[in-house]
């Protein structure tokens, strides 16, 4: 019987040391460094040597290392969906131009006129290559922004296009491709027509990857499946990816980069580490160079950590459309403006992570000269609230609309179920109980219930949501409360602010045209349009000899191109 | 026996497509739609329905869906837009596997031979470190079991690696954390069993004919307690090997587990339908599995009404 015993347990342990050896992959860095891709394959016989050399050397190599919570959801830029996505492309691709964390450089186009009416861009092409050695030419961006807006390629992100000239016709199918705004004279001469005056398209298609070149051949060899790996795609950008294999995005310097003297890193390691805590243990034993902070873990690493805006807002959107008539009344929306102290609302809902905010425009975007915040300031809510007021405010409406006691008023937030969106409602609930005296409860739907049906119809009071700029321009927020705008989930209209909006589409001189945007901002805040809550930063650690990062807070969050390794 | 094994995948095979059918449905009034995004226009969302055949009715979709199904084809994701449901199992499904089988053999042999040890000295102290180690495995949840692991193990004395799965050494602390509570169950199932079989007749004749101690242990007492095991298998197997959400995500490996509940969450309808059809499939397998083995191991059964499904 013992003989058995041993030899069962003998047998279990040979077979737990033998089994599925097969899948263990080759360590992401030394992948970067060594891997002999599509890339050097057409390289000359000499660089091959010397990869073939360092492999052995991988750790001399600069592979800047970092993590992400969500593998990116397509490596085809055209499908690129969040700023994960985009960022890969943004790391892959060349567009016309190169927005790095806001200041807008030359790409594939090295020089570009603009018309006086701001309608129609002229851009000119230098010599530039794909990374299998092919010249970048006009075409591809004709052919690659076609295929954004072709509905039969059902980009999730193509209404990024539709500040083209008939972009949203395309898309919709009434017009066909080769009516949109779009055109190569020649090789080397990209021309786009704009539907608007729109003067932060040069930002916009330098930080949104959707914009940039596609090769067609490429494209039609692999149909469905182009980009589907790391292989299947071809690369215009300061680095190709030789790996997309099992979580592990491998990056690689592009040598066929036109500005390739300016990138000093060898190569880039994606890990996607879904838990946050593991990603940051990683960072602590030094697998990883660059980390994003948990919000619980903030506070942990007070001197060391590092932040910069992401740009997203978040707010309490106010369903004018609802069955509940007290939200149509302007006075009380104003109480439950002024009946939140967005400072103990902080402390509560992100232990003070984030930023308070009482203004609908984030106050980094660009304003006429500068920064939007230090051209205007935005006077509203002040952000301790004021009872008083907010008192003063819920009577008047209480007479408007003939209620008596305020307990009488019902209002129920919409939220979804992630824990954080959960406590960021409860907190909101608490404080409108607390200053006005109102009933206020918390309905939990999924996230894909709010974006895919409760907002979009309207099927709610009042819903916690938030905004991610697509563009450095106050408009990118003022547009949610336009009334034909497909984001106007509050169902909001406001005729004063509709013109002001339409107008300055037209409005080609910069300072009148921001003029018209801070008057719509100001007149949707004194109109209780929406309950402004926060501004979200992200912490993050870094490896103290990487320098040369940029942080954008529209698109591309963290932007390692100009990455540098210290010796 | 042949006949009893046909019967088996028949049933098998009928189990199979009424799954599919009723998730097929099930997923469409989930609330919510697959493409959301606080971003998404009427008119993207119509192309992206368009593109994915959900214009058509419901009906037609579910025909070419299981036409497409027969031949083995579980079309494109939703949320990963380029990549097939097929290329996405085909890469995860490897990992999963692999830590499964490295925990479901540690958990069967350790799990069996704590559980004999245990039942041999009943009552005294071994049978009682035994049963502590059980209640732990079955009552600590393996998110706490992984992340103490991880904590001790890879962080605080950097004995082993703290995540990803790059290696023999990397394999250790994910499958053990798996492996503690199939472990414990085994191990509390072969206890009960074997202390049901001591007191049958055929232990008592055995005795009386003389046999050793470990004769008996070993010819009679472990072969028959054994049964209850191997029921348990079937669906342990295929959950184990099909990927754990909790596991796979603290230690960062490239399995099954996050694919199949992050597609719950964004409603990607394919995804869900082909993990669950591949779970389901594969679960179906591993009970037919147990079922023709135990019509092996005990001639009653196949004799018998067939064992249900457990």
């Amino acid at each position: 019987m013992k003989k058995k015993l041993i030899s069962l347990l003998l047998a279990g342990v040979l077979a737990f040391g033998l089994i599925g050896c097969g899948v263990y992959e080759q360590d992401g860095a030394a992948a970067a460094a060594g891997a002999a891709d599509s890339q050097s394959a057409q390289a000359e016989g000499g660089e091959e040597t010397a990869a073939e050399e360092t492999g052995s050397t991988a750790a001399s190599e600069k592979v800047f290392r970092y993590s992400e919570t969500q593998a990116p959801t397509s490596l085809d830029p055209i499908k690129a969906n969040c700023i994960e996505d985009n960022e890969v492309g943004h790391m892959t691709q060349e567009c016309l131009v190169r927005n790095t964390a806001g200041n807008v450089e030359p790409g594939i186009a090295e020089s570009w006129e603009t018309s006086a009416d701001g309608l129609t861009y002229t851009f000119h092409l230098r010599d530039a290559l794909w990374s299998d050695g092919e010249p970048i030419t006009a075409n591809d961006f004709v052919y690659g922004l076609r295929r954004l807006m072709n509905p039969e390629t059902a980009s999730p992100y193509a209404f990024i296009g539709e500040y083209v000239k008939n972009g949203a016709a395309v898309e919709a199918g009434e017009k066909s491709v080769e009516e949109l705004g779009i055109s190569a004279p020649d090789d080397k001469t990209v021309v786009i027509e704009l539907e608007n005056n729109t003067p932060y398209f040069l930002s916009l298609i330098g930080s949104s990857c959707q914009f940039c070149p596609q090769r067609q051949d490429v494209v039609e060899k692999y149909g469905a499946d182009y980009a589907a790996t790391a292989d299947k795609s071809i690369y215009s950008g300061p680095f190709v990816m030789v790996s997309s294999e099992n979580q592990q995005y491998v990056f690689k310097k592009n040598e066929n980069y036109w500005n390739a003297k300016m990138i000093k890193l060898d190569g880039a390691v994606l890990n996607v580490i879904p838990d946050q805590s593991t990603a940051l243990a990683m960072y602590e034993s030094g697998e990883l160079d660059f980390v994003k902070l948990p919000t619980e873990q903030v506070a942990n690493y007070d001197d060391v950590d590092h932040e910069y805006m992401n740009g997203n807002e978040d707010f309490i959107y106010i369903n004018e459309d609802c069955d509940n008539k007290i939200l149509k009344n302007k006075n009380f929306r104003l109480a439950l403006n002024y009946g939140i102290d967005r400072n103990t609302y902080i402390t509560l809902a992100t232990n003070g992570v984030y930023a308070p905010c009482n203004a609908l425009v984030m106050p980094l975007v660009s304003g006429a000269e500068t920064t939007y915040g230090e051209e205007y300031k935005v006077e509203s809510f002040p952000m301790d609230g004021d009872n008083e007021l907010a008192k003063q405010y819920l009577e008047t409406a209480m007479k408007e609309e003939g209620i008596s006691d305020p307990k009488d008023i019902k209002v129920e937030i919409t939220t979804t179920d992630v824990e954080a969106s959960k406590i960021i409602a409860e907190v909101v609930q608490e404080l409108w109980t607390q200053s006005l005296g109102i009933t206020v409860t918390v309905r939990q739907v999924t996230y894909a219930d709010i974006y895919g049906s409760v907002f979009p119809n309207g099927d709610y009071e009042v819903g916690y949501g938030g905004w991610g700029p697509d563009y450095s321009d106050p408009y990118t927020y003022l547009e949610l409360f336009k009334s034909d705008c497909a984001y106007n989930y509050s169902n909001y209209k406001n005729d004063a602010v509709d013109k002001l909006l339409e107008d300055s589409k037209s409005e080609t001189d910069v300072k009148k045209r921001m003029d018209m945007l801070n008057s719509a901002e100001k007149m949707l805040l004194d109109d209780g349009a929406l309950v402004p809550l926060q501004l979200r930063q992200q912490h993050y650690l870094l490896n103290e000899k990487i320098t040369g990062m940029n942080f954008f807070f529209c698109s591309i969050n963290t932007d390692w191109t100009y990455a540098e390794y210290a010796e | 026996m042949l006949k009893y094994v046909l019967k088996r995948v028949l049933a098998a095979l009928i189990t199979l497509f009424v799954l599919v059918s009723v998730v097929f449905f099930m997923v469409r009034v989930m609330p919510g739609e697959p493409f959301t995004s606080a971003k998404l226009t009427p008119a993207v969302a119509a192309n992206m329905e368009k593109y994915y055949g959900f214009d058509k009715p419901l009906p037609v979709q579910y025909v070419q869906y299981i036409g497409k199904l027969l031949q083995g084809d579980f079309g494109y994701s939703m949320k990963y837009t380029n990549r097939t449901v097929n290329d996405i199992i085909g890469e995860t499904f490897p990992f999963s596997a692999d830590l499964g089988i490295r925990a479901l053999v540690i958990a069967i042999s350790f799990g069996l031979v704590l559980g004999i040890i245990s039942a041999l000295n009943r009552g005294n102290k071994i049978d009682f470190i035994c049963v502590i180690i059980a209640i732990i495995g079955t009552s600590v949840p393996d998110f706490i079991m992984g992340a103490f692991l991880q904590y001790f193990f890879g962080i605080k004395w950097g004995l082993l690696p703290i995540a990803q799965y790059k290696g023999f050494e990397y394999t250790i602390l994910p499958s053990v954390a798996l492996a503690f509570f199939t472990l414990a169950s085994v191990s509390r199932i072969m206890r009960s069993s074997m202390l049901e079989v001591v007191g049958q007749d055929y232990i008592k004749t055995a005795k009386a004919k003389g046999l050793s101690d470990l004769r008996i242990v070993g010819r009679h007492q472990i072969r028959n307690a054994i049964m209850p095991v191997i029921t348990m298998l079937g669906p342990t197997v295929a959950a184990v090997l099909t990927g754990t959400f909790v596991i796979e995500s603290i230690y960062a490996i490239p399995g099954m587990g996050k694919y199949y509940v992050e597609s719950v969450s964004t409603n990607d309808y394919s995804m869900i339908l082909g993990m669950t059809v591949f779970y389901g499939a594969f679960l179906i397998i591993c009970n037919l599995i147990v079922d023709i083995l135990y019509g092996i191991v005990d001639p009653r059964v196949r004799i018998a009404t067939p064992v249900e499904d457990s």
